[in-house]
């Protein structure tokens, strides 16, 4: 970068300027574990700073890359062209909450699960709940539209945001949407920034929609021999018109791979599970978790397992939640992807996954949100030996493939940051990528804002 | 840095973000150089050889408390503690440790002789302090603002330590060991009686460790492991020849040094390796003991009605977080003071202290310890009491600082005044 640049961004933000390599390296990685080197962070703390850091970066042309707590699984904050990395980390005030119109103001930088402490504290609910909501940041989860457990019956993040204030790649600072229950004026501006991955604009500021607290909750584990028996009893769930705000399917892979670190007793045979969660009042939650159980013994549960207090729920989470850590324990490296396939088509899904980790070789275990037919399939694979490597790409592809084939999508999560880049035109075809590409011009006409992202960017695909 | 082990213990980080959730120093901090995550990717960078500036990465590997929230967090189970040990011990060599860790941790600490002789020293120096402040806790003199930090201020030290109190033939032999620590026996030299006296009314013979070297955790931290394992060993090889039933330590950092950090300090296969298992095999803390011992029978009824949910308890990281022992702590203490034991307001919230760190960055430290004991006392506690000296040190200045009607106590005065009440 430019001295000059520097010195300029240096009088904007002093000692929230840091250039030393050792920050710089702080801030080269996200969760995806690649990294690139920016060259420099700054941390403001005000719309106007963003705005001001975004004119500069105009006038000298370096890249900005807003970064929230860095927790993305698609590299979309990583500097694949350097410049400066923009850290909300210090935005992060609860400015209001509205406890009569039910919603909530807040800075980008705020961590989610922060925001739904605050919300129940006054009786009021935030849904969304990526894994991730104990440290990812509001301003990560409105950029990549993040979903959860819960998005099955309360939907993802997109469904929560009514509005935002936004520094656009040209330095304007736009206001969109409203603070009302309803509104539709003009073209649809806070949506097109929802899951935009920091490309079109900063988000400087969100206006969330809240609801009030559900009363009660109860867990339900049932235990199944195949995914074909779990999958089946999704859709009688569904059939049965119970909407559960948690529905997670966990095949054999996911099973063995956390029996092999965690003790969770389980009847012999186990091939598949199911978790469930029903909210609501404590009279509603009885009587839908009864139907939930119906529909599970229905289709050849092994066991069937409920809680309806807090001791007893964490207890029945264990499972699904020891998954994710103990995976790494199996390969230093996993491809981790969040395909969707429609709901019906879950059982074909998990076939062609066990049938694809035979043909190609590579361990692939899948686990994820089964309301929704989110499955997070993950490679893992050792990263030292070369076939394995490519046998793994190549896997991956077949599985997005498929998904798109299936009528599904690509990623129902994490974005497509570099990791999906070179796969974007296969979901949304040549004319998508064109007006994509139309949109972020208009946005952003000198690609200042996170150049290299969604769209293909060979040298940082690879890293 | 080029280190096999190291890099199998960074390894397994995923970048995942959990430690940014719980590190002690990240809300002081905001920046991702403060929390472990980022720690460990200086790590790996200076592994790829892009360390530009050692000095940079010895300083950001300083900035941390080893509180080992992140550790315990850690849905991968990274070992942080070690990692940053081992960066700071690799750094160390490569660029050198400051010259007064150097003479501290080469000198005075391995010789018990030359540390009573510092106390000496310095309890004559501290009659030149001024501004004498009475707390609950004991005497403090506050520290003039341009030495040590601003509104540092410090206990009175005694003129005699724990150890010189006993009779030269007192306690030499028995079947349990008392291993006092440097704090209990030459700062806090009460706590180190109570302990001591407590310890016997268990009715075996007590020895107390006379012959201590610093546990060595100090040069550790600060990455001279030269010190650390002359320390460890010429400890271990004593306890061990003093053949003792159980080693008692009534503080937990001292603890953590003798169960599992002498075992990165002398691993399998250095001459210290069997001393070191013997003495972890037989080391255990001082409210365990007190439950195992019987002790705790001998206490006649505690008052009831009394001060009710006036007394806390301080977890300290390692004793509670690392090696799991805080519900023995709160068994024993209720049942030595009954009902005026409730659970503290954010009890497992780090006191700040840190060892060195307390040191190097006085007003970090006494921001994180300053809310520490506000929360406590703002949820109604009165005497915070813990089982960890560098808590104790730390805890009891920030009372002085913010409320010196707020006392700060280790349990074994608690169980000592319950033992013996007339
Ligand atoms: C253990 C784990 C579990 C996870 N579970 C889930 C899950 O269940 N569901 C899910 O959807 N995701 C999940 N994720 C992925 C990740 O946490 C989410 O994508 C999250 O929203 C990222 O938030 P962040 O604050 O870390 O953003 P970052 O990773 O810092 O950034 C993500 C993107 O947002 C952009 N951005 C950040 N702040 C702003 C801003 N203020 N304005 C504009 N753009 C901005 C960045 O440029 C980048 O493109 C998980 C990640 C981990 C590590
Ligand atoms: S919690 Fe553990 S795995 Fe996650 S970033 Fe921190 S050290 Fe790494
Ligand atoms: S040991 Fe404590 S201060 Fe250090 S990085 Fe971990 S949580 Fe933060
Ligand atoms: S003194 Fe105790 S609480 Fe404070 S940092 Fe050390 S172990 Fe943690």
């Amino acid at each position: 970068m430019h001295a000059d640049a520097l010195s300029a961004l240096g009088n904007l933000f002093g000692d929230r300027l840091r250039t030393s390599l050792e920050t710089r390296i702080c801030y080269s990685f996200d969760a995806t574990r690649k990294t690139f080197l920016p060259d420099a962070v700054v941390y403001p703390v005000s719309a106007e700073e963003v705005r001001q850091t975004v004119l500069l970066a105009n006038r000298h042309r370096f890249p900005v890359v807003p970064r929230g707590a860095g927790t993305g699984f698609s590299g979309g904050s990583l500097p694949v062209r350097g410049g400066v990395v923009l850290s909300t980390e210090r935005m992060d005030r609860i400015v209001s909450i509205d406890t009569e119109n039910l919603y909530a103001v807040v800075e980008p930088g705020v961590v989610t699960e922060t925001l739904k402490a605050a919300a129940r504290e006054r009786g009021l609910f935030y849904p969304p709940d990526p894994a991730s909501l104990k440290f990812s940041t509001i301003g990560g989860n409105i950029a990549e539209c993040s979903g959860g457990m819960s998005a099955v019956k309360y939907g993802v993040t997109r469904d929560y945001v009514l509005g935002l204030e936004a520094v656009l790649g040209t330095g304007e600072l736009l206001r969109t949407g409203v603070a009302t229950a309803k509104g539709v004026v003009g073209y649809d501006l806070t949506r097109m920034l929802v899951g935009s991955e920091g490309t079109l604009g900063i988000v400087t500021r969100a206006t969330l929609r809240l609801l009030p607290h559900p009363e009660a909750a109860v867990t339900v584990l049932a235990l199944f021999r195949t995914n074909r028996d779990a999958s089946g009893a999704v859709n009688a769930v569904v059939a049965a018109k119970v909407t559960p705000s948690a529905m997670e399917i966990m095949d054999r892979t996911a099973i063995d791979c956390v029996r092999a670190v965690a003790k969770v007793p389980l009847p012999a045979g186990t091939g598949s599970a199911l978790l469930f969660e029903v909210d609501g009042t404590a009279d509603s939650t009885a009587r839908e978790a009864d139907r939930v159980e119906e529909a599970c013994r229905a289709h050849g549960a092994l066991e069937v397992r409920r809680a309806s207090d807090m001791k007893g729920r964490d207890e029945l989470w264990k499972l699904r939640r020891a998954i994710s850590p103990t995976l790494l324990q199996l390969g230093a490296v996993k491809l981790n992807e969040d395909i969707v396939v429609p709901r019906s088509r879950l059982a074909d899904m998990f076939d062609f996954l066990a049938d694809l980790s035979g043909r190609s070789d590579v361990r692939i275990v899948n686990f994820g949100h089964a309301g929704d037919g989110n499955i997070h399939v993950n490679i893992m694979i050792s990263g030292a030996d070369e076939d394995e490597t490519r046998r793994a790409e190549e896997a991956v592809a077949e599985v997005f493939r498929k998904t798109v084939a299936m009528g599904g999508t690509i990623s129902g999560e994490h974005g497509v940051g570099i990791s999906k880049a070179p796969f974007l035109e296969m979901e949304v075809g040549p004319l998508g990528v064109a007006v994509m590409k139309r949109l972020k011009e208009c946005f952003d006409p000198n690609g200042i804002l996170n150049p290299g992202k969604i769209f293909l960017d060979e040298a940082a695909v690879r890293g | 840095m080029k280190d096999a082990d190291l890099k199998a213990l960074t390894g397994l980080c995923a970048k995942c973000g959990t430690c940014r959730t719980v590190c002690t120093l990240y809300p002081e901090r905001k920046t991702e150089i403060a929390v472990a995550r980022g720690k460990i990717a200086l790590i790996e960078a200076a592994m790829r050889g892009e360390d530009g500036d050692a000095e940079g990465v010895q300083e950001a590997l300083t900035d941390c408390l080893l509180c080992g929230r992140c550790e315990r967090a850690c849905p991968n189970q990274v070992l942080v503690e070690e990692i940053v040990m081992k960066g700071r011990a690799d750094l160390a060599e490569e660029v050198g440790i400051p010259a007064w860790k150097r003479v501290l941790f080469g000198k005075v600490m391995p010789s018990p002789a030359a540390t009573g002789i510092a106390r000496k020293a310095a309890a004559a120096g501290q009659r030149l302090l001024p501004g004498k402040i009475p707390t609950a806790s004991g005497l403090h003199y506050r520290f003039p603002d341009g030495l040590g930090g601003k509104g540092r201020t410090v206990p009175k030290l005694p003129g005699k330590g724990f150890l010189e109190s006993l009779g030269k033939a007192e306690a030499a032999a028995g079947e349990v060991m008392l291993f006092v620590g440097c704090v209990f026996d030459h700062v806090f030299p009460g706590v180190g009686r109570a302990a001591y006296e407590t310890v016997k009314a268990s009715g075996k013979s007590v020895a107390v460790f006379r012959d201590a070297a610093c546990c060595g955790l100090p040069a550790m931290v600060s990455g001279d492991r030269r010190s650390a394992a002359e320390c460890a060993e010429a400890n271990v090889r004593r306890l061990r020849a003093a053949e003792p039933g159980a080693i008692v330590f009534p503080c937990g950092s001292c603890l953590l040094m003798f169960k599992r950090n002498v075992f990165s300090l002398l691993p399998k296969g250095t001459p210290g390796y069997d001393d070191a298992t013997y003495v972890a095999e037989r080391a255990v803390d001082y409210a365990s003991f007190l439950l195992s011992s019987g002790v705790l029978d001998r206490i006649p009824d505690p008052p009831s009605g009394q001060n009710v949910g006036e007394i806390g308890y301080h977890d300290p990281c390692h004793l509670s977080g690392t090696l799991g022992k805080g519900p023995e702590a709160r068994e024993a203490l209720s049942r030595a003071v009954g009902p005026a034991f409730a659970e503290m307001a954010g009890a497992d919230l780090c006191c700040g202290y840190g060892g060195t760190f307390n040191v190097r960055d006085y007003p970090t430290s006494s921001r994180i310890g300053e809310t520490k004991v506000t929360v406590a006392a703002r949820g109604g506690t009165k005497v915070i009491s813990t089982a960890c000296s560098g808590c104790v040190l730390q805890m009891r200045d920030m009372a002085a600082r913010t409320d010196p009607a707020l006392r700060v106590v280790h349990i074994a005065e608690l169980v000592h005044q319950a033992l013996f009440r007339k």
